[in-house]
């Protein structure tokens, strides 16, 4: 069932009538996983996006996080329009106003728990100092301090995943986009890290579009957004349900 | 923390990686290094070896039209660059009455000795130069002959003197020493000794300029031209039967595909490196573009990896190259008899080999940079690596394709001569590329053809090999780029050396097909002005020995034709023997007839040289004499590099009065060969003459070639464990990328054994279908050599195909990778099960 709520204010995210299609080789007609989708997200909001495999929620995270480009309409992250920056200007949205979190942590190896997490500010080219300061701030958000100097192997997984939300906030984005993290851990471990998504929008008014398959994890939001065969089929209110926070959904 | 951490980070995590990137820096480096000084070992060898045949490279002032000349005309000239010594030469026939009462007549030069030793152009075994009127050195194996030693006298007869002179002789020349300047001459007087004798003091008849070794004797000759004056020119003589100048002619070509191949070679090896590191890196560089790097920023990062790999692998390959150098040139020297050739451990060559390593390294990142820029984002994501790519992409057909054409252009413009033959070499490198660009449309085929042959036992294995050949045209293109280069490296340049090696041997065999030779030292300048009784009677002599078949002569003197120098050989044509000349475009026949008309026939390379075709008329100047001479047709012919003027003797007799045969080939009775040795040796002892048998000649000529090819094989043979080194690390880390696939396959229920087998048959048939490109891109190397020989020899050379090479490189591709395959899967497959299945 469809909310009629009336449109954001301030919206910090819009996707307006966006589209994504896959192509395929041979002449086979190309797979549409996306389709004809409007979207707002105001500031602060805690959003989940939510449908069964196949539905087409990933691909709309990725579009909105500059990850992939859509075949047609348009993502504006805090009135930028992201289809009109180079790969260049897609790269600084990602550095400096988007955090990402993944199922699969995608720490890298080789480096440390802090280093891991000052690494968008170091390809921002950030002095070194400053650096290793966010990267502790951010650590200390998530409550990893303890485990700043340990390699991600040496990590369980929901440390590795709070680390990866460490990451996703050293810059102070304006937007945190997280696709299903809770897929790889355990329910104790689930919990820890939808908590402390909970707690980044209550307390610090953290903006969070979370992707999950999981109706239990969705409802820790404050918005619910269903989608089926690419389109958004509902918009429910979740637990966290607070201002009228609108969408428009076709 | 800077982006650089992360590299050392990762360098801390996976040394194994970085290792075997700057293993392959150090390996190329190391080739590039020691097949460049080996190779110029080689080349100084080889002119070391040119120089004892045929004496320090000379050019000559002479009177235009022949003739002696007053010296005082020449010009000054030892200002000039490459001049090392200018040597006015004086001869005339010289009589010597001994006291025993024999009389021998000799040819004698008259030349400044105590100059020339003291140049070192001319080395005495025994005694002083010659300086005072009443002395003359004699060469050494004459002096034997004869019974001299240093301070015995000899009468030599002068002009308008009734009573001889009585000479000293004052030192022994050693053979060999004066044969660049003597021209046949093993008397020596000090040249104004002899011009006085000769009532032709003051006069020359040639002015002979020793070049500095390093000089350009084209150039040299073209500014002493410059100089001269209209009655006098200059030009490079037509040397003496320097058939080892062809040969060397060839391996100076083989020597530089060699460097240009193993540079080549140094290019596929680390890029193959650089593109497999990338490779394994690709969820990695797909993170940081996610979390925001940009492309500059992961380009940068590649390339400052190759850059520190680049500097630290070439000071380990400048070490290993110049380590491996030493043995080779030394095997080089031994191979050419020569003394050890050594090489000067320059100071620039570290710092070179160094900046060499960083270039060849950020080079060959170039392509593995822009691949990891362009890593799609979701790859990051994904569970799994992203499946390869299909097919064949258009962009290397059409880069094959390209470097075809421009092969085929550079050939065609060295065959028309607008390009000197050395520019083959660049060609050939291009085509070589060209092939490897189209392997990924030939492997596949090669590959499932192939695959038939393995045997029933190793079904499954071969089957699951070959899928992971066929999944990867393009990848395992470049895998195998470096053995296609390595083995069409032995097998073109194995087969170009020695079909020009045969042609030359061929060539020789059908000259010298006597079982005795009887020779004087070259040719008797003068001596034809003169009745030469004791050639004649040297003759006659011989000819009257029971158990002699037959006696052919050959008269040997230099001359001009058309204005080239040229050696003009006059010899008999028995009716009953097959000419010694194979002719072009003509028959046996025709040429006998020809001859026997009083024609002559030319060498293709004085053809080439002088554009004098079949059935021209034209200037033959000997002895000051010019007549003209119809030219019947042209030969394939090794005399003085094929500048060379073949007609019969009464011919030479009628046109040019040469008489004397400077070289007597005697053929036994069947059975009669041994028996003629000690009377021929009595006769040449009394005439001052040499005797060799055929066999002795044979071993001397197979020994110049052999010395040559044997070391041309040492630097292939460098060339090929070069390219075996760069083929063992590329699959190494081939196998080593494949971690994951392995122990799926083990997770599946493959056994370790099973798993072992099939990647060293899949090894095995990369370096069967690679050993078979190469066989392919040799064969073609091997004609490109050919025919960019062809202007300067003015023949092609017959391609032959040598199973023998083909089969050694063949085996050793296909040994080679199996090794390099068997090791790193026996520790791939013993990884535990579950570290093998996360592995990135």
């Amino acid at each position: 069932m469809v909310l009629p709520t009336p449109a954001p204010s301030f919206p910090i995210l819009r996707a307006e009538r966006l589209e994504k299609t896959f192509a395929t080789a041979g002449g086979v007609p190309g797979v549409p996983a996306v389709r004809e989708l409007d979207l707002a997200v105001a500031a602060g909001e805690f959003v989940a996006i939510t449908g069964a495999s196949g539905s087409g929620k990933s691909t709309l995270l990725h579009m909105l996080g500059g990850i992939t480009r859509p075949s047609a309409g348009r993502v504006l992250l805090e009135g930028t329009d992201l289809a009109v920056l180079d790969d260049d200007g897609l790269a600084a949205i990602r550095r400096r106003r988007i955090g990402f979190v993944f199922q699969r942590y995608n720490l890298l190896p080789e480096l440390s728990l802090e280093e891991n997490v000052a690494l968008p500010l170091v390809l921002d080219g950030v002095a070194a100092a400053r650096c290793v300061e966010a990267a502790r701030d951010a650590l200390a958000a998530v409550g990893m301090s303890h485990r700043s100097g340990h390699r991600p192997d040496a990590l369980s997984g929901g440390e590795q995943q709070r680390g990866a939300i460490a990451r996703a906030l050293v810059t102070k984005p304006a937007i945190l986009l997280a696709d299903e993290p809770t897929g790889a851990l355990d329910s104790v471990n689930s919990a820890n890290v939808l908590h402390l998504l909970q707690q980044l929008v209550h307390d610090r008014g953290q903006t969070v579009i979370l992707v999950t398959h999981d109706p239990e994890i969705a409802a820790a939001a404050g918005r619910i957004v269903r989608m089926r065969d690419g389109r958004i089929v509902e918009i429910l209110a979740g637990a966290q349900a607070e201002s009228p926070a609108g969408a428009t959904a076709s | 923390m800077r982006l650089r951490h992360l590299l050392l980070r990762q360098w801390q995590t996976r040394p194994g990686r970085a290792l075997a990137t700057a293993a392959s820096v150090a390996v190329a480096v190391g080739a590039v290094v020691a097949t460049w000084i080996s190779a110029d070992a080689s080349r100084a060898g080889y002119g070391q070896l040119a120089e004892t045949l045929d004496g320090p490279p000379v050019v000559d002032v002479t009177a235009r039209g022949g003739g002696r000349f007053v010296i005082d005309e020449l010009p000054p000239l030892a200002d000039l660059p490459g001049v090392r010594a200018l040597v006015p030469l004086l001869y005339r026939p010289a009589r010597l009455l001994l006291e025993d009462g024999r009389r021998v007549t000799q040819l004698a030069v008259g030349v400044d000795a105590v100059s020339l030793v003291k140049l070192g152009l001319l080395e005495l075994e025994a005694g002083e130069p010659c300086r005072d009127v009443d002395e003359i050195l004699l060469e050494a194996a004459l002096a034997k002959s004869l019974g001299l030693t240093v301070g015995d006298e000899v009468l030599v007869p002068a002009r308008r003197r009734l009573i001889p002179r009585r000479m000293r002789v004052s030192g022994l020349v050693k053979p060999d020493s004066m044969g660049w300047f003597a021209e046949g001459a093993d008397v020596v007087f000090d040249i104004q000794v002899l011009g006085a004798m000769s009532l032709a003091t003051a006069l020359v008849d040639r002015v002979r300029v020793a070049v500095a070794p390093d000089a350009s004797r084209p150039k040299l000759c073209d500014a002493i031209a410059e100089r001269l004056p209209a009655d006098l020119i200059a030009e490079i003589p037509a040397g003496r039967a320097s058939m080892a100048e062809d040969v060397l002619h060839a391996a100076n070509l083989g020597l530089d595909f060699v460097t240009g191949l193993t540079v080549a070679m140094a290019f596929f090896i680390v890029g193959n490196a650089m593109l497999m590191n990338v490779t394994e890196r690709r969820r990695g560089f797909s993170l940081l573009r996610l979390l925001g790097a940009t492309a500059k920023q992961v380009r940068q990062f590649v390339t400052t990896e190759a850059a520190i790999l680049g500097i630290g692998g070439g000071v380990v390959g400048a070490a290993a190259g110049l380590a491996a150098a030493g043995p080779i040139s030394a095997g080089v020297a031994r191979a050419l008899q020569a003394p050890a050739l050594g090489f000067a451990m320059q100071p620039w060559i570290l710092p070179a080999a160094v900046l060499l390593g960083f270039l060849v390294a950020v080079a060959a990142a170039w392509w593995p940079a822009r691949e990891a820029t362009s890593i799609d984002l979701l790859e990051g994501l994904a569970a799994a690596p992203a499946p390869p790519p299909q097919g064949v992409p258009l962009k290397f057909i059409l880069v094959a394709l390209g470097f075809a054409l421009i092969a085929a252009v550079n050939q065609a413009l060295v065959i028309l001569e607008v390009l000197p033959p050395r520019m083959t070499v660049p060609g050939g490198i291009t085509l070589l590329l060209a092939f490897v660009a189209t392997t990924p449309i030939l492997l596949p085929p090669i590959v499932r053809v192939l695959a038939w042959f393995i045997p029933r036992s190793l079904r499954i294995e071969g089957m699951l090999a070959t899928e992971q050949i066929l999944r990867q045209p393009v990848r395992t293109a470049l895998t195998t780029g470096v053995l296609i280069v390595a083995v069409s490296n032995g097998i073109g340049l194995g087969h170009a050396i020695r079909d020009n090696v045969d042609d030359v041997l061929g060539w020789y065999g059908r000259m010298m097909r006597a079982d005795w030779v009887l020779s004087h030292a070259g040719m008797l300048q003068g001596v034809a002005e003169a009745q030469s009784l004791d050639s004649q009677e040297v003759e006659e002599q011989v000819r009257a020995l029971p158990g002699v078949a037959s006696v052919e002569g050959l008269g040997v003197t230099t001359g001009r034709v058309a204005g080239g120098a040229c050696v003009i050989v006059a010899r008999d044509v028995p009716a009953d023997q097959l000419l010694p000349l194979t002719p072009v475009n003509a028959t046996d026949a025709e040429l006998r007839a020809a001859l026997a008309r009083g024609e002559a026939v030319a060498g293709t390379v004085l053809a080439r040289r002088t554009g004098i075709k079949a059935g021209d008329e034209v200037p033959v100047e000997v002895f000051g004499r010019t007549v003209p001479v119809k030219i019947a047709a042209l030969v394939v012919d090794y005399t003085s590099g094929g500048a060379s003027l073949h007609v019969r003797r009464d011919t030479a007799r009628a046109l040019f009065g040469l008489r004397s045969a400077d070289i007597l080939l005697v053929t036994a009775k069947p059975g009669e060969a041994a028996s003629l040795r000690l009377p021929l040796e009595t006769i040449v002892v009394d005439h001052a003459m040499i005797l060799r048998s055929f066999a002795e000649v044979q071993q001397f000529v197979d020994g110049i070639v052999g010395g040559v090819v044997n070391s041309l094989w040492a630097i292939l043979g460098l060339g090929f464990v070069v390219g075996s080194l760069g083929v063992a690390n590329t699959v190494t880390m081939n196998v080593l990328e494949k971690k994951r696939t392995l122990g799926l396959l083990r997770a599946v229920g493959m056994t370790r054994g099973q798993v072992t087998r099939m990647v060293v048959l899949e090894s095995i048939l990369l370096g069967a279908a690679g050993g078979l490109i190469g066989l392919a891109a040799g064969l073609v190397t091997a004609l490109f050599i050919q025919l960019a020989s062809q202007p300067l020899l003015g023949h092609p050379i017959k391609v032959t195909f040598r199973p023998s090479v083909v089969a050694i490189n063949l085996v050793a591709a296909v040994v080679v990778t199996a090794l390099a395959a068997w090791l790193p899967a026996r520790r791939a497959v013993r990884l535990d099960l579950l570290e093998a299945i996360s592995a990135e």
